[in-house]
C-alpha cells in the first residue's frame, strides 16, 4: 500500500509537471492577444506608415532577443505626432506621461521562451535573407518561393504582426521543440543539442 | 473508490505535493512580462557573453589572451591573468588581431592564378577537387625539391611542419624579417644556453640596454614592461636605474635616465671599457672568477679603456655631458655598485655586421656582475617538456635566403610553399626573390595565407588559412619566465558564413595521409595531435593543473589557457667558458658600411638606423587598420612612413617637416615624410620597418597620396659576422628633397605646451583650492 502510495504520487508529480510546461506554450496557436497597459497597434505603424520591425525591435538583426522598444524610441515620433482619433490620443498620452514620469511599461508577453532554450533572432534572420542560399524553407516545412527581406522573415514564425491590432501568437503555429527541429532538420541547420538548449 | 480515513489522507497528502509542485515549477512572477525601459540605452550590450582562453599571434611572443565572445562573434580581447609571461597584459597589438577574424580583405576560397604570376589575378576555385587535388599533384610531383617557408614555429605546429617537410623529402625554414639569431646566438655563446633568457627587471637595481627597445617591439615587451614597472615604482623597493646605449631614441631610450647616443656598432666597444673599469677597479661581484673570464691577464681590455675608447667610438662632451672617459668610468661604477644589475644587447646593436661582437660584450658584463641566473638579472628557461618539442623558434639567416633565392632561380627548388610569410616584402629588395620566383618558369608557389600580401600575390595556388581565432595551436613560451609554460590556442568561433578558410595544420596532415606518410603523421587532425601533448603532460602529473582524467586535464588547460611547471626551471648557476673575454675581444671588428656616401657621413649621407615598427613590426600587421591608426609612441605618426631626422641637420638641408625626402642607398630609393627631431642624432636618419606592401590589403599597400614605403627596399645585403643574419642598421644612404610636401599624420601638436597664465596678455583668474586659501 505504501509503495503504490508512493508510486501515485511520484506518477502523479510527472503527470503535473508534463502538463505545466506543455501548456506553458500553446500548442496550436490558442494563445490569444493578452491585454497591454497600451493599445498598440502594429497596423498604423507597420502596415500603414512603413515602419520596419528593426527601427523598433532594435537588436533583432543583431542579437539574441528583439527586445521591446524603449518609450524614447516612441517619443522619436509621438513627441509631434499627436494620433488620428481621442482613442489614440489617450493612448500616447500614456505614453508620454510615462516617459515624463520616469516610469518602464510592462508589457505582457505574446511569446516566450522556456529557460532553458535559447533563440537567437540574427542568426535566424540573417539566414533567411542571405542572397546566396538558393533554397529555403519555411517553419512548416514549406519551400520558400522568394527571397525574404527581414519583415517577411520575422512573419515565418510570427505571423502577420503588422496587419493585427493587437498582437497575438500565429494562428494555428505550433512553436514547440518538435516544430524547431524539424524546421532545423529541412534547412540543413544543426541540430545539436547545445545548439538550443542552455 | 470508499472515502476512509487512510485514503482520505493518502488524497490529501497528493494533493499537497501536488500544489508545490504546481508551485515550484509554474512560470516565475514577472516572467509574462517584458518591460520597456524608459531611455533607449544605446550603449546596452544585450544577450550573454563567454570568455575563452587562448594565444595571441600578432608578434612572435605570443602572449596569453582571453575572448570575449557573444552570440558566436568574437568582441573582444584581454590578457590572460593566469598566463605567466603577460599575466593579464597585452600589447596593443593583440587587440588588433580582432581585425584579421573580422578583415574584409580575407580570401575567402582557394584561389588559382589566372594571369602571369605576380600580376595578382586569380580566381577562385573549390577546396575539392580543383585546390587540395593541385596541391597534392604538386607534392607528389616535386615534394622532394621543395621548400617550406613558415612564420617562427614552436611546440607542436613546428613538429608537424618539420615533419611533413622531411616526409615528402623537402626543407622547413622559418622567416622572420628582423630575426633574433644574433641575440640567440651570442646568448649560446655566452652562457651555453639554447633557449632565450627571461629579463628580471622586477628585482633589478640597474638596467643597462644596449640598442634594445624592450618596452616596444624587442622580444617580450609586454611582460619585459611589467617587470619595468615594477623596476621603477613598485612597492617596497627603491627605484630603479636605467641608461640606454643606443643609435637612435627609442621608446625605450625616451624612458631611461640617461640615454647615450653613439655611432651604430660602437655598442660593443663601450660594453668592453665597461668591463674594463670593472676589472681594473675590482669593482666584480663577490665569487666572480675574472682572471677565468680573462684566460689571462687584464691587458687584453687595456685596449678598451674609456679614454681610449671614448676616442674611438667618437663620443663627444656633447653625447656624454662632460668627460666622454669620466662618463663611461662612472657608469660602469653604478653599473657595479647597484646590485642586482642586468645589461642588455639587441635591436641595432646586435644588427651590424659586428652584432654578435657587439651583444657578446654587453652579454659578458653580467658575468661580472654576477647576474647570469640569478635574481635581478638573466634567468635562463628550461627546455620544453615534451623531449621531442621544440621551445625555441629557429628561422632562416639571410644566408639561408639567399641560397633559397639561388635554388629557385636555378631550378633546383620545383615546389614552394608559403604560411604566415611574408619573404618578398621581409627581404632587402636587392636579394631579387621577388625576380626569382616571378622568372621560375618550373616553380609552382602555394600560399597558404589568409591574405594577399607581396609573397603570396606571386602564388599559383592560395589556399587560404583559418585565422588564429578560428583555428587550434599550441606555444612553448620563449623567452619563458624562467620556468616550463605551454600556451594553449583554441578556436573560439567559426568562420564567419561567407568564409571558407581550412586549417593549415589540418590541410598537412591531409595531405600526409593522401600521399601515404601516416607513420610520420599519424594524427587525424592537428586537435588530435594536441590533445595527444596534452595527455603526455597529465601522465607527467605536474605542474599547475590537478585532474584525475586526463578529459579533465584537457579540460582544465583550455580553461586555463595553458599549462605550467613552477617548480621546472633554468639553471641558476651558469659557468662561463675560460677566457670568455678574451675569445669576445678575438672578434672584435668595426661595423662595416659598403654603401652609398661612407666618406661623407653627416653631410647629405648619413647612417640608416631603421626600427621595428611599434604595431605593425616587420609589417607582419600591416593589414590590420587599429594598428595603422595605433600612433608611433614618440613621434605620434600614424599610417605613414617617415623619417626621423636631427632638427639642427633638417635645417641645415632646409628640410621642414611633412617634406617628402627621397632616402637613397646603393640599392634603390624609397620616398618618407620628413619628421626633424632634436632627439636623432646627427649622422643618424630612422626610418620604420612594416609598410609598404606592393599587393594586398589597401590598408598595408602602397597607394596614392600615403606615403607608404618598404624600408627593406633600400638595405644592403650585409650579414653579421657569425650568424649570416641581415645587417639591417649597416646601410648608409643619401637624403634629399623631392620638393613634394604632405601634411604629416601625427596625433601631436605644432603648439608648444606651456602652462596658462605666464603670458602678460593672459588675463586670467587663478584659483586655489580652498584647503590653501
Amino acid at each position: 500500500m505504501v509503495a503504490g502510495g508512493v508510486v501515485t504520487v511520484v506518477l502523479g508529480f510527472v503527470v503535473i509537471v508534463l502538463l505545466i510546461s506543455w501548456f506553458s506554450n500553446p500548442p496550436f496557436g490558442l494563445g490569444n492577444a493578452p491585454a497591454q497597459p497600451v493599445a498598440f497597434p502594429h497596423t498604423v505603424h507597420v502596415a500603414d506608415n512603413n515602419i520596419q520591425c528593426e527601427f523598433c525591435h532594435r537588436n533583432v538583426t543583431k542579437g539574441e532577443a528583439a527586445t521591446v522598444p524603449a518609450i524614447e524610441t516612441c517619443l522619436f515620433c509621438h513627441k509631434n505626432v499627436d494620433g488620428a482619433t481621442v482613442a489614440a490620443q489617450a493612448e500616447i498620452e500614456k505614453v508620454r506621461t510615462a516617459f515624463d514620469t520616469d516610469t518602464p511599461i510592462d508589457w505582457e508577453r505574446v511569446h516566450r521562451l522556456p529557460d532553458h532554450v535559447r533563440f537567437i533572432h540574427e542568426s535566424h534572420i540573417r539566414y533567411f535573407t542571405d542572397n546566396e542560399i538558393p533554397v529555403k524553407y519555411g517553419i512548416n516545412g514549406e519551400e520558400l518561393t522568394q527571397m525574404p527581406d527581414v519583415a517577411q522573415t520575422c512573419t515565418i514564425c510570427h505571423g502577420d504582426v503588422g496587419n493585427k491590432t493587437e498582437v497575438q501568437p500565429k494562428t494555428g503555429q505550433s512553436l514547440k521543440m518538435g516544430t524547431c527541429l524539424d524546421c532545423h532538420r529541412v534547412n540543413n541547420a544543426p541540430t545539436d543539442c547545445t545548439t538550443c538548449h542552455k | 473508490m470508499k472515502l476512509t480515513r487512510r485514503n482520505f489522507l493518502a488524497w490529501a497528502g497528493l494533493g499537497a505535493v501536488g500544489a508545490v509542485a504546481c508551485e515550484g515549477f509554474g512560470i516565475r512572477e514577472g516572467e509574462l512580462q517584458v518591460q520597456s525601459s524608459v531611455r533607449l540605452p544605446e550603449d546596452l550590450v544585450r544577450g550573454n557573453d563567454n570568455w575563452y582562453a587562448s594565444l595571441c599571434r600578432t608578434c612572435p611572443s605570443c602572449e596569453g589572451i582571453v575572448i570575449r565572445v557573444m552570440e558566436g562573434r568574437a568582441k573582444m580581447i584581454q590578457g590572460n591573468p593566469y598566463f605567466p609571461t603577460n599575466e593579464g597584459k597585452i600589447h596593443a597589438r593583440c587587440e588588433g588581431g580582432l581585425q584579421a577574424l573580422y578583415h574584409p580583405d580575407r580570401i575567402p576560397t582557394p584561389l588559382r592564378r589566372s594571369g602571369p604570376r605576380g600580376s595578382g589575378q586569380f580566381l577562385p576555385v573549390n577546396w575539392l577537387p580543383n585546390g587540395m587535388d593541385t596541391l597534392k599533384g604538386a607534392l607528389q610531383t616535386n615534394g622532394s625539391s621543395s621548400v617550406m617557408i613558415t612564420a617562427p614555429l614552436r611546440g607542436h605546429m613546428a613538429v608537424l611542419a618539420d615533419r611533413f617537410a622531411a616526409a615528402i623529402g623537402g626543407e622547413r625554414l622559418g622567416f622572420e624579417a628582423i630575426d633574433n639569431n644574433t641575440y640567440r646566438a651570442a646568448i649560446k655563446n655566452v652562457f651555453d644556453q639554447d633557449s632565450l633568457p627571461d629579463l628580471d627587471l622586477e628585482n633589478s637595481q640597474f638596467i643597462l640596454s644596449f640598442g634594445a627597445d624592450f618596452l616596444s617591439t624587442w622580444v617580450s615587451p609586454t611582460r619585459f614592461g611589467r617587470g619595468y614597472g615594477e623596476f621603477r615604482q613598485g612597492e617596497h623597493r627603491e627605484r630603479g636605474m636605467f641608461y640606454q646605449i643606443d643609435s637612435r631614441f627609442s621608446m625605450t631610450a625616451a624612458n631611461a635616465d640617461k640615454w647615450l647616443w653613439v655611432r651604430p656598432g660602437q655598442e660593443g666597444q663601450i660594453a668592453l671599457s665597461l668591463a674594463q673599469v670593472i676589472v681594473s677597479e675590482n669593482l666584480q661581484a663577490d665569487g666572480v672568477d675574472v682572471a677565468s673570464l680573462l684566460g689571462g691577464g687584464a691587458d687584453i681590455l687595456n685596449s678598451y679603456r674609456p679614454e681610449v675608447v671614448a676616442e674611438r667610438a667618437g663620443l663627444t662632451p656633447e653625447m656624454t655631458g662632460g668627460d666622454p672617459a669620466e662618463f663611461l668610468k662612472d657608469l660602469a661604477r653604478k653599473f657595479a655598485a647597484r646590485q642586482p644589475s642586468i645589461a642588455i644587447g639587441g635591436g641595432s646593436a646586435g644588427a651590424q655586421s659586428n652584432g654578435l661582437f657587439n651583444l657578446e660584450a654587453i652579454y659578458a658584463l653580467n658575468h661580472l656582475v654576477g647576474s647570469a641566473g640569478k635574481k635581478g638579472g638573466l634567468k635562463f628557461n628550461p627546455p620544453s617538456p615534451w623531449a621531442d618539442v621544440p621551445s625555441s623558434s629557429i628561422v632562416g639567416s639571410l644566408d639561408d635566403w639567399t641560397r633559397v633565392t639561388e635554388q629557385i632561380r636555378s631550378g633546383q627548388t620545383k615546389l614552394l610553399m608559403l604560411h604566415g610569410a611574408d619573404p618578398v616584402h621581409g627581404l632587402p629588395d636587392s636579394l631579387q626573390l621577388r625576380e626569382a620566383i616571378a622568372e621560375a618558369d618550373d616553380l609552382f608557389v602555394v600560399s597558404f595565407s589568409p591574405f594577399i600580401d607581396d609573397t603570396s600575390a606571386m602564388a599559383d595556388l592560395v589556399l587560404p588559412d583559418r585565422v588564429s581565432l578560428e583555428d587550434w595551436g599550441d606555444d612553448i613560451s620563449e623567452p619563458g619566465p624562467g620556468y616550463q609554460v605551454v600556451g594553449l590556442q583554441q578556436p573560439v568561433v567559426n568562420p564567419l558564413f561567407d568564409l571558407d578558410p581550412l586549417s593549415f595544420p589540418d590541410v598537412l596532415l591531409t595531405m600526409a595521409q593522401e600521399l601515404g606518410k601516416e607513420s610520420d603523421l599519424p594524427w587525424a587532425n592537428f586537435k588530435a595531435m594536441l590533445r595527444e601533448g596534452s595527455d603526455a603532460l597529465f601522465n607527467m602529473n605536474r605542474g599547475s593543473i590537478e585532474a584525475a582524467t586526463a578529459d579533465e586535464f584537457w579540460n582544465n588547460m583550455l580553461r586555463r589557457g595553458g599549462w605550467w611547471d613552477e617548480l621546472r626551471h633554468g639553471p641558476t648557476t651558469v659557468k662561463p667558458a675560460d677566457g670568455l673575454l678574451r675569445t669576445i675581444v678575438a672578434k672584435e671588428k668595426g661595423p662595416e658600411f659598403n654603401g652609398i656616401g661612407t666618406a661623407s657621413i653627416g653631410s647629405d649621407s648619413f647612417y640608416l638606423v631603421p626600427f621595428a615598427h611599434n604595431t605593425l613590426l616587420d609589417g607582419y600587421n600591416g593589414h590590420l587598420p587599429w594598428l595603422q591608426a595605433a600612433p608611433d609612441p614618440l613621434s605620434t605618426v600614424t599610417w605613414q612612413t617617415w623619417v626621423e631626422l636631427n632638427d639642427t641637420t633638417a635645417n641645415r638641408l632646409g628640410v621642414k617637416e611633412g617634406d617628402i625626402l627621397r632616402i637613397e642607398s646603393s640599392k634603390d630609393s624609397i620616398r618618407a615624410v620628413a619628421y626633424p627631431t632634436p632627439a636623432v642624432p646627427p649622422h643618424t636618419v630612422s626610418v620604420p620597418f612594416g609598410q609598404g606592401r606592393k599587393h594586398g590589403s589597401d590598408y598595408a599597400t602602397e597607394r596614392p597620396g600615403n606615403e607608404s614605403a618598404n624600408v627593406m627596399d633600400i638595405l644592403e645585403t650585409t650579414t653579421v659576422n657569425g650568424t649570416g643574419s641581415l645587417a639591417w642598421a649597416g646601410t648608409t644612404v643619401r637624403v634629399s628633397k623631392t620638393g613634394e610636401s604632405v601634411s604629416i599624420s601625427k596625433l601631436e601638436g605644432d603648439a608648444r605646451a606651456v602652462e596658462i597664465g605666464l603670458m602678460p596678455s593672459e588675463e586670467i583668474i587663478k584659483t586655489i583650492a580652498p584647503e590653501n586659501a
